[in-house]
Formats: C-alpha cells, sequence, structure tokens
C-alpha cells in the first residue's frame, strides 16, 4: 500500500467485518471446489502442459522412426511385424511403454502434487481456508489419477492413430499366430492400452504415498520409476512365483492374454484386484500420515 | 447465536506442545475477547507461531484445549476456522499463479461466491496494479500485503497475524501498521504476535508475553507500563567524571558509566523531570553535551527484562534459540 492509502483511509473501500456469531455457519468447500482449484493449479503448471503435449507428439517420431528401419526389432514383442503393420506397432510401444515410460509420466503430478505444498509452504495457506485436509487429499488424489488416465488416453491414441496412418492396418498376426482382423485388432490394441489403467492407477497411488511420506518432489517423481524397474528385475527371476502376482510390473503384461487364441483374461483380473490392493494400501497410508501430520514448515 | 460462543474469540487453557525433547509452549492459557486487539509478545523462539499454528489447527497440541468462538478442534472440525482468518509467519503463495489467480483459488476452498469482494480487498492493501503478476516477482512487502488480501477474502471476524511487519522496509513497516490499526478501528478482533514491544503498544488493548513457551506476563497495556522501569538515558560530556560527581547528591537519578564503553559515556536513569533536571545542572556547571540519546523505551526495557533477553545482545541469542526451535519443530 502506498503511504497516502495507508494512512487516508477514506481512499480505500471500507474494511467488512463479519457481523457477530449466528446460528448461521459459513458454507464448507465442498471436494468439487477443492478439485477444481487443484485442476486450476495443474492447468497453470508448466511441467503439466509439457507432459500432456509429448503424450500427443512423442509417438509420432517414434512411429516414423521405427517404421523406417529396415531390419525389424525381432527380439521384442510384436516387434517382427512393426514396420508393416500399425497394431503391431502400437504394441511394440506399449510394451516399452509399460516398463519405465507411463510410470514416470505418471509420477510427474502424481508425484509432486502433495510435496509442491511443502515446497512452496503453502500448506498453511490452504489449511487455514474452509476445507479440511480430508477434501484436499481426495482432491488432489482424484486430480492426479485423472491426469494419468488422460495420459494414458492421448499417449494411446496418438501411438495407435500415427501407427495405422503411417505404417497402416493391416490383419495383425496375434501371439499364437492366429490371423486377427484389422477391426477386431484395432479393438484388442485398444483394449491392452486400457488395460495398463489399473497399473498406472496403482503407480500414482504409489506415487501419492511417496509425495505426501517424503515432502520431497524428487523423491515423488523419481521413486516410482525405480520402484517399477526394481519389481520388473524381481518378477524376471525365478523363484519368485509366490510374489509376481503382487508386483506392478505383473498386471502390465496382462494385455498378452488378449492377443492369443484363446484368449486368457485371468491375468487381467488378478492384476487389477493386486493394483486395487497397492491403490488401497498407498492411499490409506497416504491419508492416515497427512491427517496426522504436525504442519511446521512454510 | 451460537451455542457454544462463549463471548471469547480465543479460549486457549492449558496448552502443551513438545517437538521431541523440546517443549515449545509449556501450559499457556490465553483468553482474547471478542471485539478486543489482542498482543501475543516474545522473542523468536518463545513459542509465539507454534502457540498460533496450533490455534489454526496446524499443529495439534499434546494437551490443553483451544476454543475459537466457542468452537473447538476436537468437537467441530474445520467449523472451528469459521470467522478466522489470517496468516502465520510469512504468507505464502503458488509462485506460477497471479495474485489474483492465487485469491481466487483460496476464495474456491472458502465455498464463497461474492463477486466484486477479490476486487475491494486487492485495492485495500493497494495491488491492484499486480494483481494479474505471477507472485514469484513479489517483493517480500507484496506477498505480506497478498496476505493480509487473503485474510480479508473471508470476511473475519477474527484475524491473526503472525508477525506482519517481519522482514518488510521501514516504509513497509509504517503502510503495514497503519493498515492493521485501520482493521482493528473497523471492529475486528484481531490477535497479532509479534516480537517488537513498540508494535504491539501502539494498537494493543491487552498483552501476553512470553518467554521461552511460558507467558512471563499478562495484562493489559497500561498494567505493563505501570511495571516498567524508569527509561534510561546514554550521556557523553566533556567531562564524564564531573558530570558523576554531580548526580552523587541527586538521589533522584541514577548515573552510571556506559558497560558498553568503558572509555567514555554515561547511563542515566530517572524519571523524566529528574533526568531534564540533572542535564540542565550539568549544563550549569559548564560542562558541554556531546550526547544524549534514550536508550530504550520503558516498555522495551520490561520486555527485555521479562524475556530475560538483556537486549540487543540477549534478542540475537534468542534468534538463534527460535531458528533452534522452529528446525525442531520441522523436524517433528
Amino acid at each position: 500500500m502506498s503511504a497516502t492509502d495507508a494512512t487516508d483511509a477514506t481512499a480505500t473501500p471500507a474494511v467488512h467485518a463479519a457481523p457477530v456469531a449466528t446460528t448461521h455457519r459459513p458454507p464448507r468447500a465442498g471436494l468439487g471446489s477443492c478439485l477444481r482449484w487443484e485442476v486450476r493449479k495443474l492447468r497453470a503448471q508448466l511441467r503439466t502442459r509439457a507432459v500432456l503435449a509429448a503424450a500427443v507428439i512423442l509417438p509420432i517420431p517414434v512411429v516414423v522412426v521405427i517404421h523406417g528401419q529396415a531390419r525389424p526389432p525381432k527380439d521384442t514383442l510384436f516387434g517382427r511385424f512393426a514396420t508393416e503393420n500399425g497394431f503391431a506397432l502400437a504394441l511394440l510401444v506399449l510394451g516399452f511403454a509399460a516398463q519405465w515410460a507411463l510410470p514416470l509420466l505418471t509420477a510427474v503430478v502424481a508425484g509432486d502434487i502433495f510435496a509442491s505444498e511443502d515446497q512452496h509452504g503453502t500448506w498453511k495457506t490452504v489449511l487455514t481456508r474452509s476445507a479440511d485436509r480430508g477434501r484436499l487429499f481426495w482432491a488432489k488424489t482424484i486430480a492426479a489419477c485423472g491426469f494419468t488416465t488422460l495420459v494414458l488416453v492421448l499417449l494411446a491414441a496418438s501411438t495407435i492413430i500415427a501407427g495405422v496412418l503411417v505404417v497402416g492396418h493391416q490383419p495383425l498376426t496375434g501371439l499364437t499366430g492366429q490371423t486377427i482382423p484389422p477391426r477386431t485388432a484395432l479393438e484388442l490394441v485398444c483394449a491392452s492400452w486400457a488395460s495398463m489403467l489399473p497399473p498406472m492407477l496403482a503407480f500414482t497411488c504409489l506415487a501419492l504415498l511417496l509425495s505426501v511420506w517424503s515432502r520431497n518432489s524428487a523423491v515423488g517423481i523419481a521413486a516410482p520409476v525405480v520402484i517399477g524397474m526394481v519389481m520388473q528385475l524381481v518378477g524376471a527371476l525365478g523363484g519368485v512365483e509366490a510374489i509376481r502376482p503382487f508386483l506392478l510390473s505383473t498386471p502390465s503384461e496382462a494385455w498378452h492374454g488378449l492377443l492369443t487364441s484363446p484368449r486368457f483374461t485371468g491375468p487381467l483380473v488378478e492384476g487389477s484386484l493386486a493394483c486395487a490392493a497397492w491403490a488401497v494400501v498407498c492411499l490409506v497410508t497416504a491419508f492416515l500420515i497427512l491427517r496426522r501430520r504436525d504442519i511446521t514448515g512454510g | 447465536m451460537d451455542p457454544n460462543d462463549t463471548g471469547l474469540a480465543v479460549d486457549a487453557r492449558g496448552v502443551t506442545k513438545t517437538f521431541g525433547s523440546l517443549r515449545a509452549v509449556d501450559d499457556i492459557s490465553v483468553q482474547v475477547a471478542a471485539g478486543e486487539v489482542y498482543g501475543v509478545l516474545g522473542p523468536n523462539g518463545a513459542g509465539k507461531t507454534t502457540f498460533l499454528r496450533m490455534l489454526f489447527g496446524l499443529i495439534r497440541p499434546d494437551s490443553g484445549t483451544i476454543s475459537v468462538f466457542g468452537r473447538t478442534w476436537e468437537r467441530d472440525g474445520i467449523a472451528t476456522l469459521d470467522g478466522v482468518a489470517g496468516f502465520i509467519e510469512s504468507p505464502k503463495f503458488y509462485p506460477y499463479l497471479t495474485g489474483r489467480q492465487n485469491l481466487e483459488g483460496l476464495s474456491l476452498l472458502d465455498a464463497a461466491d461474492r463477486p466484486g469482494r477479490l476486487a475491494e480487498v486487492v485495492e485495500l492493501v493497494d495491488l491492484t496494479d499486480r494483481a494479474d503478476h505471477k507472485v514469484g516477482g513479489y517483493s517480500y512487502g507484496m506477498r505480506q500485503r497478498l496476505g493480509v488480501a487473503a485474510s480479508l477474502l473471508r470476511d473475519p471476524r477474527l484475524l491473526v497475524l503472525d508477525e506482519p511487519a517481519n522482514g518488510l522496509d521501514p516504509a513497509g513497516i509504517r503502510d503495514m501498521r497503519a493498515l492493521v490499526k485501520r482493521l482493528a478501528d473497523s471492529g475486528l478482533t484481531v490477535l497479532l504476535s509479534s516480537h517488537h514491544m513498540d508494535e504491539v503498544e501502539e494498537i494493543c488493548d491487552n498483552v501476553t508475553i512470553m518467554r521461552r513457551g511460558t507467558v512471563a506476563f499478562h495484562g493489559t497495556i497500561q498494567e505493563l507500563r505501570s511495571m516498567a522501569p524508569d527509561p534510561g538515558y546514554a550521556l557523553a560530556t566533556t567531562a564524564d567524571d564531573r558530570a558523576l560527581e554531580l548526580a552523587e547528591g541527586d538521589h533522584r537519578v541514577t548515573v552510571t558509566r556506559d558497560p558498553d564503553d568503558r572509555s567514555s559515556g554515561l547511563v542515566v536513569t530517572g524519571t523524566q523531570d529528574a533526568v531534564s533536571a540533572y542535564v540542565a545542572a550539568i549544563v550549569r556547571h559548564g560542562i558541554q553535551l556531546l550526547a544524549f540519546t534514550p536508550t530504550r523505551t520503558p516498555l522495551e526495557a520490561l520486555f527485555f527484562m521479562l524475556t530475560d533477553t538483556g537486549g540487543a545482545r540477549g534478542a540475537a541469542a534468542a534468534d538463534d534459540a527460535g531458528n533452534d526451535t522452529d528446525d525442531e519443530g520441522e523436524a517433528a
């Protein structure tokens, strides 16, 4: 304020003191309001927009480069047909993305959404309004899960469209050698990408937990990727059959059953249950940590 | 009227908070009547901010109760903050959003839908021209003012300000104090935390002085003034020894050598009339005055006595202790 303004009360609007206590209580911020606030913040962040743009744009040069290869990557799943079949190429990209790209893209928001409040010291700003910790927690969780879903949809759509347009939509050869007509192949490729949603949401919840627990964005973003890689490594070892169903890397491969003849969906169901268990454990733990925490920083 | 409303804006009783081995707040009780301007004073690390964080529900006390307009966190949850606004330490915002976007977002969290109020509070704190700039480019003073604007958005009955002038330049301090005074004059209950005696003395009706997590004094400003020692003055003359001799015959004043300056300089203590008479006597005896300045106001002296910080050097030591306290709290 200027000195003039500060000393001349008539130059500024009157200060409105609220009336004394009455039985009327001010409205509470609902989950919708908190969610709108989280979405506004995400939209304003360059990082969020960059990830969404990357999900749309990056598959295009990847598809073009693979299609231009003289020798197809035969040692990878669907790699043999990737240079001559757009559906096979989309599945090749899915297999690669599931290893680390999807957990990373997911964690960019989920691993930061709580920790950034610590980084900016804004917990005390938002927790001294009319929204309690529970609503803020669920608003952030829903925003992060929504972002994850959006990233998956954009990445899948961009990859499939680019594959079909650049390489073509010839009949697809399945994992058991069967020929799949183009229309069915498109449905199965879409379903395969969609089957990544449960593990991605589970990784999102893991990133949320790490974000709440560590209060550090770098940990929240990088740790889920590292954990995902470790799980893949463990899953590839022998003698771990007992724990393999509980690894988040296992559901990431469950879509293979959709491309065999006959199809089998058992791993998809089991994987979804494992992902749900991971999500519940991570979210309950994160919620309890946040709820019981003393906000001393900022 | 709210059935829980006791007429007290804040009623804290026996509140204790410990971080590890550090007892940040130790069994303190504070009552703030609705409509009054209340000061919480103390050096850094005294426990003021921890107490205010507990009031806002950011920290849970280990024991004791805090009710705000008759509501408690245990019973009423977030409703405890109905009619309460303010900021703890320096207000923090999202640097990638503009000032206006920050305020709009906080309005969402208040479920407040009052078109025009946002522009009103922005104008009140004189941020209209910068409201559409990103907060990341704001100066410290502008963020303080945005913090006040964010608080006023809630139309509070109780405004809690934790060292609002901290970190501001002299002009900023003057303007912030004028704004707080104007808000207090508008009928708000104001709970003001500070480590500046003059700031609290200027606008507060009642005051609690905290020291190492405990209450060292509680009462009105008038009661505090009545306890204050005589004012002290630093005196330098062309003949300090003769000036000291002159004081020996005057029992109304106490004159000692300045403990901080052994070679020259005196400290004169006494009522204003007695000190004036003593200085006139010095001049009559042909001794020239080189300097004559107040060392500290009586309330400042009392503050240092009550908080046991021993003036500037003690205050610096207390700052260090305060930093330790904050670190402990964060670690916890």
